[in-house]
């Protein structure tokens, strides 16, 4: 089968590797590139527990081919953290408000914030609840999430704290 | 959370509440492992590099039930980077697991009992060979009748699934005279509600790792709630002691109680592979498959009669409950699910006369486990919807026919037990009213909504629920060790699934000791390092486990501040350790840290380890008559919800969600509500949208396309009150929360619907066109017009 080339930025570094076309990004991230904070739970796009951001915007990282991401920028939930080890304030919030139980979501649930909140700098709830709808959780009831997000608009809308 | 400040303090004369000077405990401290989680550095199951590992698969039945007459792995076995081909004969030991009752063949012989049930297992180099081979083993099948309905199923002349027949275990409770409270009632009505085979949905699909190791045992891994389970299994399985096999539980993407014996089928799977090839072995499975083959929620067939006086008061409960287990045992007999949802089928209610009947039929479809409630959810909408119609028929508000019969110190259950302790369900009625509004609210249902589309109602759900599984060998064991620089090592074998157990166990241990939770590690729970802990089920952990802890640490305490009275030159009841300094109480200044003391005592060889094993008070049970003391503390919930019913297509929004809890003590109030908020939302997926479909034997909704949770667009912000009324027997006083939560919630959603719109749906789920029609049937109705 013939290669391709893969170029991309991943969580800001230049990355060059030969892959399969049919390669899903999910399985070059998690397998070929050990990044396992990425999950699958569903493989079918319903679940939003694989999200990435690719040139900021979400996406089911189990539904697309790594080809897809050539020449592009793509952001998984480790690149969030400096690399100082001080956590996005996204990740912060999410601690202090409870928001995680299993974790399984969290990924996801984060990304789609980031994404959300660095287009939108104040979104009200239903706004939110809408950025998030593509990512389930069975644990929390989403409360503490939603909560964890109006959290996190506020603190970066202060300038407080590292801007993520 | 709402802290209803004057609630609590009236609460607290009330019960003469033991709001007691805790450091840690009653805090809502970080989750221990959120850092790793927002980061995406904790390692799942499947996060664990499997580099040599062969790839398992299981080839399954496409019948629901049918005789395997020959099966030939002569292809399959030919296929280069195949290493195992295994049917029933290649199997060294019992060919057989489950949970309670070991009834599930590890691979068939002669007869497949459910679309899914295991024919043959193989272990391959890669994914693909692994499916080539599958797909090269050839069996011929003769099809046999199946029997998918438990009342047909239990019929003389239904095809028999197993040899003993279809019917299981027929469970009885009898309490009193059931037909002179009949004849003394002014009302009766009877009614039968039914609820289907629902999944976990448990986020994180299952994987198991099987290792052969060199001195003939075995060590299974993986995300799993009952490693002690999974090892006794494999154990017979393999055919060895049970001391030569190690089981490790890695932290789960949730369980929900399906992890309680999935992980059992896959990790015998794996071990027979692992120990045939002598190479290790896993199997992971994708969401269609944990569809198709894991255990679900029992459906249940519930056939109610209940009896009032004209002022509410109930006299007489009759109920004949059809729980249908499936192809096999799993968690249903034996004390699991029938005997509980017999126990819990006459709700939270003080009523003289009760007779119940529960029957365990087999059919041919997947089998029933534990799940969230285990039959309590079932039962717990039966009676409260059945209430709610009484209520209607009495002329009496559903609030205070309630308030008339509930649980108090002092009632008798159905199974004759007196509460004696701890009864908080009238506590949480009250609070639960005052912050809903219900009174108000209640009086406004029907009414239509400002687009003029829709009609809001509100409805109630009480329930309660056990703490332990009242098994007689429900106990737990923990080893704490300090060490000489005051840190700390914790062996539990409670397992981590989300709920909060590597937070709140710690939380307590370090409670105990006068520590911080950052100065223990909990050790993975690891059979070969843990003592017996039982499964992370029943809501038992915190209770149990805390319990054991708090007697662990009793022995290391006595060394250290023995120790610190002779540093300080005090007695020691005139001492107090907290974080991390050991103080004098009435003068603070003259003080020691920790671990000063810690290296002392190990200098001059004072003990500083510890184990505790607790057991609940014992548990007594008359198998005749259901009557005895089958649970040691129960827990109460009221909730209540408000709905918006589109008149035109059944679409049911919960618009408004109130619950109130008495959880006796609530250690880490922030993970008691992330219990409650999600708890509420897995009762709302089971009220209004959660089925698993079948069609003669086949599931029709395998995936997440149609197999429906509830997403963020579904669920309210639900607001959670706790009520704290001590436990006698718990940890600072606790009980348990974590399945609660979604056992009165459907209820409360359908009795909101019918106030909107005088629709009764009595069978969940209570989807859009069953709501329409319920609307309609309403207003063909004379007696219900709106």
């Amino acid at each position: 089968m013939k290669m391709f080339c893969l170029s991309f930025k991943l969580n800001g570094k230049s990355v060059q590797l030969s892959v399969q076309p049919a390669k899903l990004l999910v399985d070059l991230l998690r397998e070929d590139l050990r990044l396992t904070g990425t999950k699958i739970g569903c493989r079918e796009g319903e679940c939003g527990a694989c999200t990435v951001l690719v040139d900021g915007q979400p996406v089911n990282s189990c539904l697309i081919p790594a080809v897809k991401v050539h020449g592009r920028e793509v952001l998984t939930i480790e690149g969030l953290e400096r690399e100082d080890g001080v956590l996005d304030i996204i990740q912060e919030s999410f601690i202090s408000e409870g928001a995680i139980q299993c974790g399984f979501c969290t990924g996801g649930m984060i990304l789609n914030a980031k994404a959300l909140l660095d287009r939108r700098q104040e979104p009200d709830e239903s706004e939110i609840r809408h950025a998030l709808s593509g990512v389930l959780c069975r644990c929390t009831g989403y409360r503490k999430i939603i909560q964890a997000v109006k959290t996190a608009s506020r603190i970066r809308k202060e300038g407080r704290g590292n801007k993520g | 959370m709402q802290v209803l400040t004057k609630e609590k303090v009236k609460l607290a004369s009330l019960n003469k509440l033991q709001v007691g000077p805790y450091s840690l405990v009653g805090q809502s401290l970080k989750r221990t492992d959120a850092r790793l989680k927002v980061t995406g550095k904790l390692k799942y199951g499947a996060d664990y590099v499997l580099k040599g590992y062969l790839h398992g698969k299981i080839l399954r039945s496409p019948y629901p039930h049918a005789l395997i007459k020959n099966i030939s792995t002569g292809k399959a076995k030919q296929v280069a980077g195949v290493a195992a081909v295994l049917v029933a004969e290649d199997l060294p030991g019992r060919n057989s697991f489950g949970a309670i009752v070991a009834d599930q063949p590890v691979i068939c012989s002669s007869r497949v009992r459910f679309v899914g049930d295991g024919v043959a297992l193989v272990a391959a180099e890669t994914e693909e060979l692994a499916n080539r081979a599958i797909s090269l083993i050839d069996v011929d099948y003769e099809p046999l009748p199946a029997v998918f309905d438990p009342r047909e199923a239990i019929k003389p002349g239904a095809p028999f699934i197993h040899e003993k027949g279809n019917l299981i275990e027929h469970c009885k409770l009898r309490k009193g005279d059931v037909e002179k409270g009949f004849s003394e009632a002014d009302v009766i009505i009877e009614r039968t509600y039914t609820t289907p085979y629902v999944e976990h949905v448990y986020m994180e699909p299952d994987i198991i790792m099987a290792v052969p190791l060199a001195n003939g045992g075995m060590l299974i891994e993986g995300p799993m709630q009952a490693p002690f389970y999974v090892r006794d299994n494999v154990a017979a399985v393999l055919g060895v002691p049970i001391n030569l096999i190690r089981v490790k539980s890695v932290q789960m993407g949730g369980g929900f109680g399906g992890k309680d014996d999935s992980p059992i089928d896959l990790g015998c799977r794996a071990a027979v592979l692992a120990a045939h090839t002598g190479r290790p072995v896993y199997i992971s499975l994708e969401r269609e498959e944990v569809t198709l083959q894991t255990s679900k929620r029992h459906p249940s067939i519930m056939e109610l009669k209940i009896g009032a006086m004209a002022d509410g008061r109930l006299v007489s409960f009759q109920g004949t409950l059809y729980n249908e287990e499936g192809a096999y045992s799993a968690l249903g007999p034996a004390g699991g699910v029938n005997r509980h949802s017999m126990i819990m089928a006459a709700g939270p209610y003080d009523i003289p006369n009760c007779k119940v009947d529960a029957y365990l039929c087999h059919t041919n479809h997947p089998t029933g486990g534990a799940m969230r409630g285990f039959g309590a959810p079932q039962v717990c909408f039966a009676h409260e919807s059945l209430i709610d119609e009484l209520a209607l028929d009495l002329g009496i508000s559903p609030f205070d026919i309630r308030m008339r019969n509930a649980f108090k110190i002092g009632s008798k259950t159905a199974t004759g037990q007196i509460l004696d302790q701890s009864v908080g369900l009238i506590d949480t009625l009250k609070a639960c009213g005052e912050a809903f509004e219900w009174d108000r609210r209640y009086g406004e249902g029907g009414a239509l909504d400002n687009k003029g589309t829709r009609r809001r109602g509100v409805g109630i759900g009480v329930g309660y629920y056990r703490t332990s599984t009242g098994s007689k060998r429900d106990g737990c064991g923990a080893n704490v060790y300090v060490l000489a620089d005051g840190s700390a090592l914790l062996y539990s074998g409670i397992t981590e699934m989300g709920q909060g157990s590597f937070t709140v166990l710690p939380q307590i241990c370090a409670e105990e000791l006068g520590i911080s939770v950052d100065d223990i590690r909990l050790v993975q729970p690891d059979t070969d390092l843990v003592p017996e802990a039982g499964p992370t089920v029943a809501s038992r952990s915190t209770t149990l486990m805390g319990n054991a802890i708090i007697l662990a640490c009793r022995p290391i305490r006595e060394s250290i501040m023995t120790m610190a009275a002779e540093m300080l030159c005090v007695p020691v009841e005139r001492l107090k350790a907290e974080n991390g300094v050991i103080y004098e109480l009435d003068n603070p200044m003259n003080s020691v840290p920790f671990r000063e003391v810690t290296a002392k005592c190990f200098a001059e060889g004072k003990r500083l380890i510890g184990q505790g094993w607790w057991t609940p008070p014992s548990p007594s049970f008359d198998a005749e008559t259901g009557q005895g003391n089958p649970y040691f503390v129960y827990s109460y919930s009221t909730q209540m919800a408000e709905v918006a019913v589109d008149m035109e297509t059944g679409e049911v929004e919960v618009t408004d969600y109130v619950a109130a809890f008495d959880i006796g003590k609530a250690i880490n109030p922030n993970a008691v509500e992330g219990q409650i908020e999600g708890g509420i939302a897995m009762g709302l997926g089971y009220a209004l949208m959660e089925e698993v479909a079948f069609k003669d034997g086949y599931i029709q909704n395998l995936s997440l396309q149609d197999l429906l949770i509830p997403s963020i667009l579904d669920v309210p912000n639900v607001r959670a009150l706790i009520v704290e009324t001590r436990n006698r027997y718990g940890p600072f006083g606790a009980k348990g929360v974590g399945e609660m939560p979604n056992i009165p919630t459907a209820p409360a959603i359908l009795n909101a619907i019918t106030n909107a719109c005088g629709g009764r749906i009595r069978s969940l789920p209570a989807d859009p066109e069953k709501v329409y029609w319920a609307i309609r049937k309403a207003r063909e109705s004379t007696s219900t017009i709106r």
